[in-house]
């Protein structure tokens, strides 16, 4: 067999280098001085900035929840409940409602939540479970709670 | 060199355009020097020349009003069409050229489109937001249909319509004056071809939809609330209290007060502001909207009513008459 | 924008001001309280890089009362910068020098280390006594409540109420009362 390919290829360049070098410098476009303009610093800032920005996945998430967390004890004690309770009372209401949409209502729909305070302290009372750290009756005491609370709860014995 | 040669566009010229397993596609080496040449130029031509599609070479004028009908789902008279989309400016071009050439072919404009097309579309806006907003006073109304009637709006539809290629003018690209002169006129044309209804429906579709998500009150700018509420509320005989119902930093700069204002002993609406007079002015603006039936909580505008609705007899408040 | 969302962005981030009265109080667990208020960790429109935080006047901090033998044995570090500019100074020292600092340390510390701490002192005013002046009184709208009850002190209780109030037994006329 004869390969006579072979020795054209040794005399081919390599790919431009420029497009190879332009995928950096368009990730490092909006950063300062040598860093936006020279290669060698350029590639080692957008390593950087890459690993960063896969650990910040993870963080991200749980940065969310920690500010959701504030948020929705925040509103828990104008309404004198514990967040612990609210979420306890919601769970065995079967409301399964998670933090974002919580804090959301928390923020946007003050007199959703109340109502939400109100429902879930009503089904701890009804199965008789006590928070000591709830020293004030609960807000939402005038709410007609009759059209949400089923009768199959009331006769419930735990 | 490098500076330029990195801003030029991403394109993918090259020996493989396909993935051959652990190859990767390679760009030749003349593509990257013939971008940059090319930018050059084009630089020293003063920026990219848009050529309009109608100078390309398959266009078919026709074929393109035709599906431009079709695509709306509408009937349209061919003549009245192509007559909607001729511009006054393009008929003056023709006619010059025309003299040149010594032969006559009448090409008509739409000015006379656009004129019908603008009045039914005002009398059916204004009915359709009376039957939409029954408490909304006819100055309200007034200022909501001047905004949907306006240049900026109707030339907003036009261009997404995809009248923009097809329109006849004499320079491109085209101005905003324009695509809703060519807008209106397609109303006209439809009128005249399809009947009240469907144009009715069409002009609900297309232009009244553009109130979706937007505060129907910031149209109408009322100067003086406070005296319109009593005046309103003169009427009926009852009494209305205004009362600071709370403070916050009153010796700050951030102070913030709140104003409710009380009709009959009880409370029809409340407004925050930094000062108290403020306060009680937007107390008064959101007692108005309650009597409106504007508020931020009521249902949204129905976009779906059909047909042409009637003009209510009942009377309608007019602040002006009062 | 609108001028009611214009009124309405006002409204929802007006800072309040609250008054918490330190008297008889634990210093650490208040700060507690205090450092939510500061911070606005009290609102459920919290986020840290909001400036939603309010403006919490402290009154009585003279009469702080701190734990067990803290007046004694609790030692503040202070360094001026210098070499050998390294201080420890009492409980009770501090308390003589500046009565007002226990309760602003504590709420430093109960903060936690980052650029907003210093921004956030500042919206903290602590006054030694009841004396606050007229114009900072005026804003206030809202007070905390205490962390621990304070009962009245036995010889505040006024005369006609002692006097009216049911005995069970008379001292004898030579009974000497320590």
């Amino acid at each position: 067999m004869v390969f006579l390919t072979i020795a054209n290829l040794i005399r081919c360049r390599g790919p431009d280098e420029f497009w190879r070098k332009r995928k950096i410098f368009r990730l490092a476009a909006h950063y300062i001085g040598r860093r936006r303009n020279c290669y060698s610093v350029a590639v080692r800032n957008v390593h950087h900035a890459l690993v960063y920005a896969t650990k910040a996945r993870r963080l991200k998430k749980q940065d969310m929840k920690d500010l959701w967390d504030t948020r929705i004890s925040a509103a828990c004690e104008q309404h004198n409940i514990t967040a612990f309770s609210m979420r306890e009372g919601l769970e065995r209401s079967n409301i399964l409602l998670d933090r974002k949409s919580l804090s959301d209502l928390a923020a946007w729909e003050p007199k959703t939540f109340q109502c939400l305070a109100a429902v879930a302290s009503r089904k701890l009372h009804l199965d008789g479970f006590i928070d000591g750290t709830d020293q004030k009756a609960p807000t939402g005491k005038n709410l007609n709670l009759d059209n949400v609370i089923l009768d199959d709860w009331l006769k419930e014995k735990k | 060199m490098a500076f330029i040669r990195r801003y030029l566009p991403l394109v993918t010229g090259g020996f493989k355009n396909v993935y051959i397993g652990g190859q990767r596609k390679e760009i030749h080496r003349y593509v990257a020097p013939t971008l940059m040449v090319l930018k050059r130029r084009e630089d020293k031509q003063g920026g990219k020349v848009i050529k309009p599609r109608n100078t390309f070479l398959e266009w078919n004028l026709e074929a393109e009003m035709y599906a431009f009908g079709k695509r709306l789902n509408e009937n349209f008279d061919p003549d009245l069409l192509l007559q909607a989309f001729t511009d006054r400016s393009y008929v003056i071009k023709e006619e010059m050229k025309q003299k040149e050439m010594e032969f006559d072919i009448q090409m008509k404009d739409n000015r006379n489109l656009a004129e019908e097309g603008r009045k039914f579309m005002k009398q059916y806006i204004q009915l359709y937001l009376e039957a939409a907003l029954p408490k909304f006073p006819i100055e309200g109304i007034n200022g909501i249909c001047d905004h949907l009637m306006s240049e900026n709006v109707l030339a907003n539809v036009s261009l997404h319509l995809g009248t923009k290629d097809i329109i006849l003018a004499d320079e491109y690209p085209v101005d905003n004056t324009t695509l809703a002169n060519a807008f209106v006129a397609i109303v006209g044309a439809l009128l005249h071809s399809s009947g009240e209804e469907q144009t009715a429906h069409f002009v609900r579709d297309f232009v009244i939809t553009n109130l979706q998500g937007q505060d129907v009150n910031e149209f109408w700018h009322i100067e003086e609330p406070w005296i319109m509420l009593t005046d309103l509320i003169a009427k009926t005989g009852s009494n209305l209290e205004p009362r600071l119902i709370g403070e916050v930093g009153k010796n700050t700069l951030l102070a913030c007060y709140r104003v409710g204002l009380y009709l009959d002993k009880k409370m029809l609406s409340s407004g925050f502001g930094e000062t108290i007079a403020t306060a009680k002015e937007m107390a008064a603006r959101e007692a108005l909207k309650k009597i409106f039936g504007t508020e931020e909580n009521q249902y949204p505008i129905n976009f779906k009513l059909n047909g042409i609705p009637k003009s209510s007899s009942k009377s309608r408040y007019q602040v002006s008459a009062s | 924008m609108s001028a009611a969302k214009r009124v309405q962005q006002w409204a929802t981030f007006a800072r309040t001001w609250h008054i918490f009265d330190c008297k008889w109080q634990d210093p650490y667990l208040s700060a507690n309280v205090i450092k939510k208020y500061l911070m606005g960790m009290h609102k459920p429109i919290y986020h840290p890089m909001n400036d939603c935080g309010d403006v919490v006047v402290c009154i009585n901090s003279r009469d702080i009362a701190l734990r067990g033998d803290d007046w004694r044995q609790r030692a503040y570090f202070h360094h001026t910068g210098y070499p050998g500019g390294a201080s420890w100074t009492l409980a009770w020292e501090v308390h003589n020098k500046d009565p007002t600092m226990i309760i602003k340390k504590a709420v430093y510390r109960s903060m936690k280390g980052n650029l907003q701490r210093r921004h956030t002192m500042q919206r903290m005013l602590i006054y030694p006594g009841e004396e606050v002046p007229e114009d900072i009184m005026q804003n206030v709208t809202n007070q905390i409540r205490q962390l621990r009850p304070v009962p009245t002190r036995l010889d505040h209780i006024p005369e006609d109420e002692v006097k009216k109030y049911p005995k069970v037994m008379e001292y004898p006329e030579d009974y000497v009362l320590k």
